[in-house]
């Protein structure tokens, strides 16, 4: 479970502090793999970022006792003159790994970059950037793992070997996701939470969140 | 598929890791071209040699009982090292931005990764103008040695400090990265670089005495050589300037870094 107690988040704009979440109370479930759901600008990225500590809340206090990944969208933290197996070092050696040349090698069977793996990642493509750092988080053991649109990227043969890997991980494991894309939460999730007006709400059922959102 | 072992880290620890990922990323990016880390060397040098050629024209070998060329080689390699890790650290923090969503990366690790790697490069160019001279057949004075470290480590940390500070400034206010580059240029001439403060009339110091990197670079050459003197500077004034920006900077940082990431 991962708990906001009292969570205010703003931005501070020329139009005076732009409020995303004012004093809001929840639990996310962290025995289900969960969609966040709402519209452009609701607060999901933000959300997912305070769940990280990538960012810190101005009020208020988010908690858990489980190791959380970091927010997995499209290239974070990815160097574009690094290497695939540089960048790859780098996200092991400040996440604890032990062992670092048999993460590397997973991740390279993973993300099946083959010979690329060792070119500077701007010379890839704009879909296997996100398979690189996908990789990069599914080899690393987490309670949760926050992917932010990074499966509906990668072809069809990505997103099977993607929903694989998070199938036989979530018995240990949970995903929280953020997509506009249904039948990719369709794919992974089982409940959703809805934001809307910077309050959050709680779906057990996915159809019934989708239907809710999709109403919205 | 099989899982990776993470470690349980203490706080030290990953504190260590991350300084060194971010330390080999550096090493890995800052050097992209052929020439590589010589550059870091035969830049200054150049320089030096351009510089302490234009002094030797004034007055002679000599520059106040000092090698003239000691004389240059002091006063460019502390002023292009405190640009140089002022400019390193407060980059470092605005380039290092993406990272910050690791929530074990903070700003302050990139600075603490960018001062490092400033340090080491800026000791090798020491290096490299130090066996230049040998070879060269240029005497190398040290009277004090213990003075000279004291005077180098003071600009490195006064650059570091004054890169805290201005780079959570300018993630706040960026019209400020343009004032600081604007006020980091006349410091070439206002920090005894070129002319010694001993050069200029008395009754001018009080307009240049409060720059405590001129402050080093005197005292620097004074610590090479006993006979160039020390009038005017004062150590104590240096130590504390530093220890002073150095709080500011650790101050500023601590009560701004939260909300400065999420700029």
């Amino acid at each position: 479970m991962i708990s906001l107690r009292n969570v205010t988040k703003y931005y501070p704009s020329r139009l005076g502090n732009q409020y995303i979440f004012k004093n809001v109370s929840f639990d996310i479930p962290t025995d289900r793999n969960v969609a966040i759901l709402g519209a452009n600008g609701s607060g999901k990225s933000t959300l997912f970022r305070l769940i990280a500590a990538s960012e810190y809340t101005n009020e208020g206090e988010i908690s858990t006792e489980l190791s959380v990944s970091w927010p997995v969208a499209l290239a974070a933290g990815v160097h574009p003159k690094m290497t695939g197996r540089e960048n790859t070092r780098f996200i092991g050696r400040i996440n604890g790994v032990a062992n670092l040349s048999a993460y590397e090698e997973r991740v390279l069977e993973f993300s099946e970059l083959g010979a690329k793996f060792d070119l500077p990642v701007q010379s890839y493509s704009s879909g296997m950037r996100p398979r690189l750092a996908f990789a990069c988080s599914i080899n690393i053991d987490f309670d949760v793992y926050l992917i932010d649109e990074v499966t509906s990227v990668g072809d069809t043969k990505f997103r099977s070997r993607a929903k694989q890997a998070l199938v036989e991980k979530s018995k240990e494991a949970k995903v929280i996701m953020v997509s506009h894309d249904m039948s990719e939460i369709r794919l992974f999730c089982e409940s959703a939470i809805i934001i809307e007006k910077g309050k959050l709400y709680y779906y057990e059922d996915l159809d019934e969140g989708i239907k809710k959102y999709q109403s919205l | 598929m099989s899982s990776t072992t993470v470690l349980k880290r203490s706080n030290w620890e990953i504190w260590k890791d991350v300084i060194f990922a971010l330390l080999m990323r550096e090493v890995r990016t800052g050097f992209n071209d052929k020439l590589g880390i010589s550059w870091a060397v035969i830049n200054p040098l150049l320089f030096i040699i351009a510089l302490a050629f234009l002094r030797g024209l004034i007055n002679g070998e000599e520059t106040h009982t000092l090698s003239t060329f000691t004389f240059m080689a002091v006063g460019i390699l502390f002023i292009q090292g405190f640009l140089q890790i002022l400019n390193g650290t407060v980059q470092a923090v605005s380039k290092n931005k993406s990272l910050y969503s690791f929530r074990q990366v903070q700003p302050i690790s990139s600075i603490i990764a960018a001062l490092i790697f400033e340090t080491l490069v800026k000791l090798f160019t020491l290096l490299g103008v130090g066996v230049f001279m040998y070879y060269m057949g240029i005497e190398i004075q040290m009277d004090n040695a213990l003075l000279f470290l004291l005077c180098l480590f003071s600009v490195i940390v006064l650059a570091a400090s004054l890169g805290l500070f201005f780079s959570i400034l300018e993630m706040y206010i960026s019209e400020v990265k343009k004032v600081r580059q604007l006020a980091t240029r006349p410091l070439f001439f206002i920090s005894a670089v070129f002319f010694s403060l001993q050069d200029i009339p008395k009754e001018y110091w009080k307009f240049l005495d409060w720059n405590p990197i001129l402050h080093a670079i005197e005292l620097a050459r004074y610590g090479a050589s006993f006979s160039y003197g020390n009038e005017g500077v004062s150590l104590q004034f240096l130590l504390l300037t530093t220890l002073t920006l150095l709080f500011g900077g650790l101050a500023v940082y601590n009560a701004f870094w939260k909300m400065a990431v999420s700029r």
